[in-house]
């Protein structure tokens, strides 16, 4: 009899089992097993990743960081270079989940998930972030940007896995901002979510990157909106003209947690907010 | 499959299906109920155990994924401890309570009880830590734990209290 559930000790063994077209990676479990409970996945083969080392490291090469799939929110947070270097990143995950969930989950897990309120994705999205995708040839290499493609949808085929995130270390005097909203602090999906990295010189917007979550098929950069706003002076009058583009950028939903108009209306604040309280 | 870990300090091997969750393998098959099942989905932390010193939500866990690993219970915190004495009532060997079990009782952080386990595995993973957290670390480490009888401000002085047990103030 197959077997149903494999850990998986080498990426090697992990490619071999992929070429099975009912099998599913299971890692932290803190989506799949839910989804495996409601009846939303059924697996043949559940291979087990998340003992396999060489998916387990952060290490730090030539200007990058590299994130393997199967590290924790927890790892991330508490691995010193990511605090030094890309501390929006860690800012972001400390809103993700709980402790507990923080300990299981995995940053690849969460982008594979796909969901548009998907927390990793915004500070990852804010800093250019690659995913690293592997199949029995080799490696390749994807802008996160280009990988989400909307709820629960990656460009990743069969027999291919995410092995890791590549991650620019970006220029030390960006200034970091996230915001979540939300019904509570923890264990809650966002109604909405605003980060940033900007940089000013000499009063005038030198650089800025912005991203939102759970308002569009997946969390997005607001390119539009950090265009108009390089090289321009932070005045009330360009905070509206910046708050007016918002709705090219993004199409939220109505669901379950909010209206679209009140998701229009949140990620139009929160750049608001974002945008005044950038110190000149 | 067959499962061998450490449970609460001694090593067992087990026979499980593979889609049970560490949960139902703890309390239908080894029969520590200690840890309880809530929502089923890890929002609300009453089946929080310990996996290699981190808390989980053990709704979560697939048991062959702790397969080699070291585990902690509820049952295995109160094995960890002397007995003591609560200062209500004497009951000798049978009040055998980690400091963390007899702050949540002396400070009346415990109501219903069904979410006490979780609480005091998620307090004691914090406490290996962080020895003397602050008021927002000790929110911080239990944001994944739903309590629906206490206002939480019971738990939080348990906490304190515990901390200061445990560093051997009192």
């Amino acid at each position: 009899m197959d077997e149903h559930y494999i850990k998986i000790g080498s990426v090697e063994k992990l490619l071999q089992s992929l070429q099975d077209p009912g099998a599913v990676i299971l890692c932290g479990g803190t989506d799949l097993v839910v989804k495996m409970r409601q009846g939303l996945l059924s697996a043949k083969t559940l291979l087990d990743i998340s003992d396999l080392d060489q998916l387990r490291e952060i290490r730090q090469e030539r200007g990058c960081i590299e994130i393997g799939a199967a590290v924790t929110f927890s790892q991330i947070i508490e691995e010193a270079i990511i605090g030094e270097q890309i501390p929006i990143l860690a800012m972001g995950l400390r809103k993700l989940g709980s402790t507990q969930i923080r300990n299981r989950g995995t940053i690849g897990g969460n982008l594979v998930n796909a969901s548009p309120a998907a927390d990793s994705a915004i500070p990852l999205l804010l800093l250019d972030a690659e995913v690293i995708i592997a199949d029995p040839t080799g490696e390749r290499r994807v802008q996160l940007e280009d990988f989400l493609c909307g709820p629960g949808k990656t460009i990743l085929k069969q027999g291919e896995f995410l092995s890791g995130i590549r991650v620019p270390i970006p220029d030390p005097e960006f200034l970091p901002f996230f915001h979540k909203v939300g019904r509570r602090k923890a264990l809650t999906i966002a109604i909405a979510s605003l980060g940033a990295l900007l940089r000013m010189k000499d009063g005038v917007m030198d650089e800025i990157r912005v991203a939102a979550g759970s308002v569009a098929p997946v969390p997005l950069r607001l390119h539009r909106v950090e265009t108009m706003l390089v090289g321009r002076r932070l005045t009330p009058q360009l905070i509206k003209q910046a708050q007016k583009i918002v709705p090219q950028c993004i199409s939220p939903m109505t669901d379950l947690r909010a209206t679209a108009d009140y998701r229009y209306q949140v990620i139009s604040d929160l750049l608001a907010r974002l945008l005044l309280t950038v110190p000149n | 499959m067959k499962i061998r870990f450490t449970l609460n300090g001694k090593e067992i091997l087990v026979e499980a299906d593979e889609e049970t969750r560490l949960l139902d393998l703890l309390r239908e098959d080894l029969h520590h109920t200690g840890t309880k099942e809530g929502c089923g989905e890890g929002e609300c932390g009453a089946c929080t155990v310990l996996i290699d010193g981190r808390a989980v939500n053990s709704c979560l866990v697939l048991a062959p994924q702790v397969d080699g690993k070291e585990l902690l219970t509820i049952e295995g915190l109160a094995r960890l401890s002397q007995p003591v004495s609560l200062s209500s009532a004497d009951q000798g060997d049978k009040c055998r309570l980690h400091p963390i079990q007899r702050a949540f009782v002396e400070k009346g952080a415990v109501q219903c009880g069904f979410c006490t386990p979780g609480f005091i595995m998620s307090t004691y993973a914090l406490l290996l830590k962080n020895p003397n957290p602050t008021d927002e670390q000790i929110l911080a480490a239990l944001e994944g734990n739903l309590c629906r009888c206490t206002g939480y401000l019971k738990i939080l002085e348990a906490v304190r209290y515990a901390a200061e047990l445990m560093r051997g103030n009192i």
